[in-house]
């Protein structure tokens, strides 16, 4: 198996709606920019990976098809990957797998969401069983808000500390021109602001967002022709697990767990909270991105609120976590893990900009999606192993 | 196996618990989605175009082709293309077939690269052969749809040209769009066993994996930890308790109760699988409080007839044992 790099990333302007482009005008948007970052065009793409949401966010069934054109994609390998908020980090493992075995030189993973045009909760409400737990589902939120509250009680994962990764995010936005929510929030305007799944309050949710991201992955061989400075991927895996398997354990994602070990195994990272620079993590609601410190062990378990507290995790802390705002910033859903991916690819590669950490060389990625049961995990790195 | 063996197996393949193959009660579901569509900037000014009589294309510029309807991409050559030109509305019949809804060709305009499909009007199969020339039918009022064009008849000049378009009408940037799917889901036979004793006896049932001995609710083939075949059919109590809740305040399109109210995942005695329910019997702001991890729930049922579905569980009422 080869060795892969990052060698060019691109985003769209992301916006609760934009309705100047179609699905196909937003994927390519980034499209352009990512091949412009890498100075290469549609010629030197050997396949496209294409990761989206659910089909009915975007009411296109096999979008692929739809999107062939703007993606550049004609007469090339087109794969769809679909994995809930995940799929773009399960979209870019593909892809990296492309690469590596030798099926291509370099492979571009697109992700994307248009989410502004439909009903989002109904939608992923549809995710349920349709005979068992659809009627009482609320989208993502219920079960989110339910596993934080058990949390609160078992962990000391209070409504304080979640406030304050979201005033923490909120703040890392206003450092990226991609962020398209720059509000300056305070832990009290959190904690006052109107509950929407108690705990889960208004300021502890992303916007709803219209975007996407490209990411092209290049070879051993041809990383280093491409670009002087590649970001490695030193890692990078993908756990599932049953959504009603008996006795689930819910405080702690147990994929994330395995992801994590697995990729840090892969990349030599023996005290992760020592060795990352920096961190980007998929946090839909303020209370997950407590409970990835601990998953990804830069805490140990019930510790994560005097993490954050610690202000370790702020941009100036020993293990930044979201200097890009995270999902606070910007949350197209099938775009958003590609985009982590993408921010800590600028991060290691000293292109980050006003949100760069300094001297940063190995970044953490975190992806999740499903009902918790789908959770990835990517080390990217200055460094190849 | 012989043949006849091979043949006995695939007739009970599918009976399940012993009903037949394809005379079973199926589980009605439906999904009403409305959406905002954006059209983006080339089906924008088609679409608004088409109020004016006029069908825009696009010309590549790398290659030279003209795609119509209007596209944001070269479907040749992938290009970005943004200049627009006003298409002849006649051209010649590429393909035909006739559907239940009448006729539908695939149309080649005159100096267009690709052909489209749209309706045939006024005509009959026998009638039709590739190359017929065809002309478009305007419809009475325009809406900004493609059914602007009422269809396609017989008939049409030669001769006319592709010209740059002279932007006139505003863009149709977006599209009100309504999704209604319905569906007929097969119960198969261990959905249909649990959801047979709801609906006959308020009876919830799971089954036993016989490795780790928990009992799946709702049940199922397969144990999903130990992939072991479950067997055991097993009356598991519509009593329970609480394994995580929250309070919805939230409204959104489809939700089935009235916000605020206890979203529930709840543990029913004698089963290790979450069940997601409503807990009410309690005042909302009380339930932050008093609600717990492992508080006991009891089913209240609703009255009348019961149908055979979750929704027969009106909602978990907190049992306090203090």
């Amino acid at each position: 198996m080869r060795d892969v790099a990052i060698v060019g990333t691109g985003q769209t302007v992301h916006a609760r709606r934009r309705t100047d482009v179609s699905q196909a005008g937003l994927v390519r948007e980034a499209v352009d920019e990512a091949l412009a970052d890498a100075e290469l065009t549609f010629d030197d793409i050997d396949s496209v990976v294409v990761a989206s949401g659910p089909a009915l966010f975007g009411a296109v069934n096999q979008p692929e098809k739809w999107l062939v054109d703007g993606l550049g994609g004609r007469m090339k390998p087109v794969v769809r990957i679909t994995s809930g908020g995940g799929t773009g980090l399960a979209g870019a493992l593909a892809a990296m797998n492309q690469v590596s075995s030798g099926f291509a030189e370099r492979t571009l993973v697109v992700a994307y969401d248009k989410l502004s045009e439909g009903a989002l909760q109904y939608q992923i409400s549809t995710l349920y069983d349709p005979f068992w737990g659809r009627e009482f589902a609320v989208g993502i939120m219920g079960f989110a808000s339910a596993y934080w509250r058990a949390r609160i009680e078992t962990l000391g994962h209070t409504e304080e500390a979640a406030a304050m990764v979201g005033v923490k995010n909120h703040k890392n936005a206003f450092l990226n021109p991609y962020a398209h929510v720059r509000k300056e929030i305070t832990v009290d305007d959190v904690l006052e602001s109107r509950p929407l799944a108690w705990p889960i309050k208004l300021l502890d949710v992303p916007p709803i967002s219209d975007g996407a991201c490209a990411v092209v992955l290049a070879s051993d061989d041809a990383a280093p022709k491409t670009t002087a400075k590649p970001a490695w991927i030193r890692g990078m895996s993908y756990y599932g697990e049953a959504d009603n398997a008996p006795d689930r354990f819910m405080l702690q994602s147990v994929p994330l767990q395995l992801a994590a070990q697995r990729v840090y195994k892969k990349a030599g990272i023996t005290n992760p909270r020592r060795q990352f620079d920096v961190a980007e993590l998929q946090e839909p609601y303020t209370c997950f991105e407590l409970s990835y410190y601990e998953g990804l062990g830069l805490c140990p378990t019930g510790e994560a609120a005097d993490l954050i507290a610690s202000g370790a995790t702020e941009m100036d802390g020993d293990i930044p976590c979201n200097p890009s705002g995270g999902c606070m910033g910007a949350n197209p859903i099938g775009a958003t893990a590609l985009i982590r991916l993408a921010e800590a690819a600028l991060q290691v590669t000293d292109k980050a900009g006003g949100r760069q950490v300094p001297n940063a060389r190995t970044a953490l990625v975190q992806a999740g999606g499903g009902w918790a049961n789908l959770r990835g995990v990517a080390v990217v790195s200055a460094d190849r192993n | 196996m012989d043949t006849k063996a091979a043949a006995k197996k695939m007739e009970m393949r599918g009976k399940g618990l012993g009903s037949s193959v394809t005379e079973n009660p199926v589980f009605p579901g439906r999904i009403e989605l409305p959406y905002t569509l954006t059209t983006g900037r080339a089906a924008a000014t088609f679409l608004a175009e088409l109020a004016n009589h006029k069908i825009v294309g696009s010309r590549c510029p790398r290659c030279d082709g003209i795609f119509v309807p209007a596209q944001d991409f070269c479907a040749a050559c992938g290009t970005s293309l943004d200049e627009f030109v006003e298409v002849p509305a006649s051209g010649k019949l590429s393909g035909y077939t006739e559907t239940a809804d009448g006729l539908i060709g695939l149309v080649r305009l005159d100096g267009a690269t690709n052909d489209f499909p749209h309706k045939l009007l006024d005509t009959q199969l026998g009638e039709l052969k590739l190359g017929a020339r065809v002309e478009a039918s305007w419809a009475a009022e325009a809406e900004g749809s493609i059914l602007d064009i009422e269809g396609f008849a017989l008939g049409g000049d030669e001769g006319g040209e592709v010209k740059p378009l002279e932007p006139g009408a505003e863009p149709v940037l977006e599209q009100k769009y309504e999704m209604r799917l319905d569906y007929a889901h097969s119960y198969g036979p261990y959905y249909g066993m649990l959801f047979d004793g709801l609906a006959t006896s308020r009876r919830i049932q799971g089954t036993r994996c016989p490795s780790c001995e928990r009992v799946l609710v709702p049940p199922r083939e397969y144990c999903d930890v130990c992939y072991v075949r479950s067997g055991e059919w097993v009356d598991v109590a519509d009593t329970g308790t609480i394994k995580a809740f929250s309070i919805i305040h939230l409204e959104f399109v489809g939700q089935t109760r009235e916000p605020p109210y206890v979203y529930a995942e709840i543990v029913l005695d004698g089963s290790a699988t979450r069940l997601i329910h409503t807990v009410a019997g309690i005042d909302v702001e009380d339930a932050k409080e008093r609600l717990q991890i492992g508080t006991k729930v009891r089913a209240v049922w609703k009255g009348g007839d019961p149908i055979g579905s979750l929704e027969d569980i009106e909602y978990f009422e907190p049992v306090f044992e203090d």
